[in-house]
């Protein structure tokens, strides 16, 4: 029954979330599959590509983003997760040109904040992605060398003006 | 295996010291300098000022979880890591591991703890403010608990004491309701906040200031003595600081214990009994079990102080039974362990503020403003409650994580992140707790740890009181931001127990009549001159300020009292 016929984001519309199936984990036997491993990779440099600077393949992120779920999150996080992965398998993200990863994507940003309004047990899918993705890639070395005015030890502590396309100060 | 080493003269010394924190550290440094020879004793293993602080010059990505806290310190860690950070990797393996020193909650009771060199003298926040005169005969006037045997008058020179040692950062600002101390120069109000500070003023009358902070921030000739220098503005503080840019135990009153030559410290020594002599009418040591060994051995002393913490000094206390005290070493009154206090802490407001874009800051400020207690204070009287709240918070400019909710992805959301965000601005409360005899700590009856002393019980709760102070805490927050014409303002109100103020208290508290206090106006055991407790536990009530350079004070005058007493009483 799948098929072209529906975009990618209705035939995520009407798989309810709560339907998605949810295989049992073990809290700390997390580990993805290949084909997860690879949608995970793909979902993190969409969210922060490459451009000028390092994206987030270069800065190690999808990696990072699995060790995390592994070693801080819990095990209901571990289930929102795959079933997110599960339904970006059944959509065929990876098979889905650029456009049309960008709409489901969109979609599932829209969604998640819905999700969000009703305090869900796990984190959804989408915002552990984002947030995960964001951690890894600006506190990694690339991503904070590339990314920001980086100074380990400012040594004085002022109010200053911003000057124009000024970037923000990591320490 | 047990073995007693009996009293040798190497095990004999003027004073012992039981902790090497906050409070054990400023107890050794005054009384090595009066020419008493210390010994210092402390339940968990050393950490060397400098080369201890392992993490204090990582790179934000050699911390291998970025600051989240693991499965695994969460479940060693399980009463610490209640507290925002201290899960993190940054620090977590300098508190203690809840899993092998745990604690049984009858009542739930964030306790926080860090059994090593220091204690919690090198995770604190710093805040360094001087009690009110009227925080010293509110319990008197309104009948609340006992009446504190000393007034303001009695500790002023010794706030200025410690102040000059420590070094604390702050602005003069001429209110009753927080006294002026000995400040180094005030760290800066950011742009939103000093317009916050003028509308607080003009609007509502309630004042705001710079946080007043123990970090040096122009080093006198005291510090530098020490090694310590100038804050680098780093604010990785809780990590220990390299330069000694903040006060602790380690950095400020155990180099300057060392440098008299009289200071001896003991680690891995759990203090498990003061040792009473029927006889002489005194208490004549204590009884030590090292951690690791088992192995038992007994120290003695002219006199002790008991500087363990609040919970652990009481819990001592208790555990000294002899002859003469049946229940629990000084406890004729029945007070030690009662009375347990803290801040609440956990509620206040938060909102963006537009504007101020040209705004910046270079530097990390560890610190943040300061609200004076303004409830049951001058003209507000509040029917709800008693005492009062202060707010600490402040404003900053946003960072990537922002994008975290944020919608948007791809090449100019990343671009986006790299600038600095909008300000925003967050404030919240620590009230004031009263003095409550059913709010307490006792040990076990059946239950012991792996050293054989009992388990502590913490049996204490959040009372009306705390709950109407917390609703205003929450409505004062939101209406402060409001009428600074910040926008979106929102409340928070997290879930927390007592304790999580990590300022616990009162568990042996000061009083005038032995019948219902454990020490006299110097901290002395009514019914045992030469045991002093200057820890929390001599608290009779709270205030709503940060405590620790209260009892900083207090451990100062005690032992020029002590040291005192000791001369004439040898001479
Ligand atoms: C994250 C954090 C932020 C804080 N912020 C502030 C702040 O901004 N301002 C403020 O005023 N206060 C603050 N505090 C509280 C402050 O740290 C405490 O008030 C202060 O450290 C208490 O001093 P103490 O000597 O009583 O206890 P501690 O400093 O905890 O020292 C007690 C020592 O005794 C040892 N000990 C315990 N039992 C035994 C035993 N049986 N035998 C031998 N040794 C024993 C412990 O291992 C420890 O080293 C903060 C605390 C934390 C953790
Ligand atoms: S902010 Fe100052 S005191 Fe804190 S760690 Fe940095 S240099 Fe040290």
């Amino acid at each position: 029954m799948l098929g072209g016929a529906f975009s990618a984001p209705t035939l995520m519309a009407m798989n309810h979330w709560e339907q998605a199936t949810s295989p049992t984990i073990e809290g700390a036997a997390f580990s993805l599959s290949d084909t997860h491993r690879k949608i995970v990779a793909e979902i993190a440099e969409m969210i922060i590509p490459r451009t000028d600077t390092p994206g987030a393949k270069d800065a190690g992120v999808p990696a990072f983003i699995e060790m995390m779920l592994k070693d801080c999150y819990a095990q209901s996080e571990h289930l929102s997760f795959t079933e997110g992965l599960a339904s970006m398998e059944q959509v065929k993200f990876l098979e889905l040109n650029e456009a049309e990863r960008r709409g489901v994507l969109k979609y599932l940003e829209q969604q998640t904040k819905e999700k969000m309004k009703a305090m869900p047990k796990g984190t959804p899918f989408w915002r552990l992605m984002k947030e995960l993705t964001l951690l890894g890639y600006f506190t990694s070395e690339a991503g904070i060398k590339a990314s920001f005015d980086y100074v380990q030890i400012p040594g004085k502590l002022e109010n200053i003006k911003l000057k124009p396309n000024q970037k923000a100060y990591a320490y | 295996m047990n073995l007693t080493i009996k009293a040798t003269k190497n095990n004999t010394f003027d004073a012992v010291v039981v902790g090497s924190g906050m409070t054990g550290g400023f107890a050794a440094k005054e009384l090595t300098e009066r020419g008493l020879k210390v010994l210092m004793i402390e339940r968990g293993r050393e950490i060397k000022h400098i080369e201890g602080y392992d993490t204090a010059m990582k790179q934000p990505w050699e911390i291998e979880h970025r600051g989240k806290t693991t499965n695994v310190s969460a479940e060693e860690r399980w009463a610490n890591s209640r507290f925002w950070g201290l899960g993190s990797e940054e620090v977590v393996n300098h508190l203690t591991n809840d899993k092998e020193n745990p604690y049984i909650e009858k009542r739930p009771f964030d306790w926080i703890r860090a059994y090593h060199t220091g204690g919690k003298s090198m995770h604190w926040g710093r805040q360094s403010y001087r009690w009110n005169k009227q925080d010293f005969e509110a319990n008197a006037k309104e009948g609340i608990g006992i009446d504190w045997p000393i007034r303001y008058e009695d500790l002023e020179p010794w706030y200025a004491h410690v102040e000059k040692f420590v070094g604390v950062s702050g602005q003069k600002e001429g209110w009753d309701v927080l006294p002026d101390g000995h400040f180094l120069p005030p760290m800066p109000m950011f742009a939103p906040e000093v317009h916050f500070k003028k509308m607080m003023t003009e609007k509502l009358s309630r004042p705001v200031t710079i946080g007043r902070i123990a970090n040096l921030t122009q080093p006198q000739k005291v510090h530098t003595d020490l090694g310590r220098a100038s804050c680098q503005y780093r604010s990785k503080c809780a990590r220990g600081c390299p330069y000694g840019g903040y006060y602790s135990s380690l950095s400020g009153a155990i180099p300057a214990a060392m440098q008299t030559k009289r200071l001896s410290i003991l680690h891995d020594s759990i203090v498990s009994e003061i040792i009473y002599d029927e006889q002489k009418k005194r208490a004549i040591g204590v009884r030590v079990i090292d951690q690791h060994t088992h192995a038992v051995t007994e120290f003695f002393a002219k006199i002790i102080f008991l500087n363990a913490g609040s919970i652990n000094t009481a819990a001592l206390m208790l555990n000294s039974k002899s002859n003469r005290f049946q229940n629990g070493f000084g406890n004729d009154s029945d007070q030690v362990g009662r009375n347990l206090m803290d801040h609440q802490l956990g509620s206040g407001a938060m909102a963006s503020i537009d504007g101020f874009e040209d705004d910046y800051v270079y530097g990390q400020r560890p610190n943040a403003l300061y609200i004076p207690r303004f409830r049951n204070w001058g003209n507000d009287k509040q029917t709800a409650y008693l005492r009062g709240f202060g707010y600490q918070g402040g404003a900053s400019r946003e960072g990537w994580e922002s994008g975290v909710n944020a919608d948007g992805f791809g090449a100019d959301f990343k671009k986006s992140l790299t600038k600095p965000g909008p300000w925003s601005i967050r404030i919240g409360g620590f009230g004031e707790i009263l003095p409550n005899p059913n709010n307490r700590i006792y040990l076990d009856s059946e239950k012991k740890d792996k050293w054989g002393i009992p388990m502590i019980v913490t049996d204490a709760a959040f009372v009306e009181n705390d709950w109407a102070m917390r609703k205003d805490i929450i409505a004062s927050a939101v209406e402060m931001l409001d009428t600074a014409g910040f926008k979106n303002v929102t409340s928070y109100d997290r879930p927390t127990h007592m304790g999580l103020g990590i300022h616990d208290m009162g568990t042996a508290r000061m009083g005038r009549d032995p019948k219902t206090s454990v020490l006299n106006a110097y901290n002395q055991v009514h019914d045992c001159k030469n045991v002093f407790v200057t820890d929390g536990a001599a608290m009779a009530s709270s205030s709503c300020v940060n405590p620790s350079i209260t009892y900083m004070a207090l451990t100062a005058r005690a032992v020029d009292y002590a040291v005192k007493a000791l001369k004439k009483r040898e001479s």
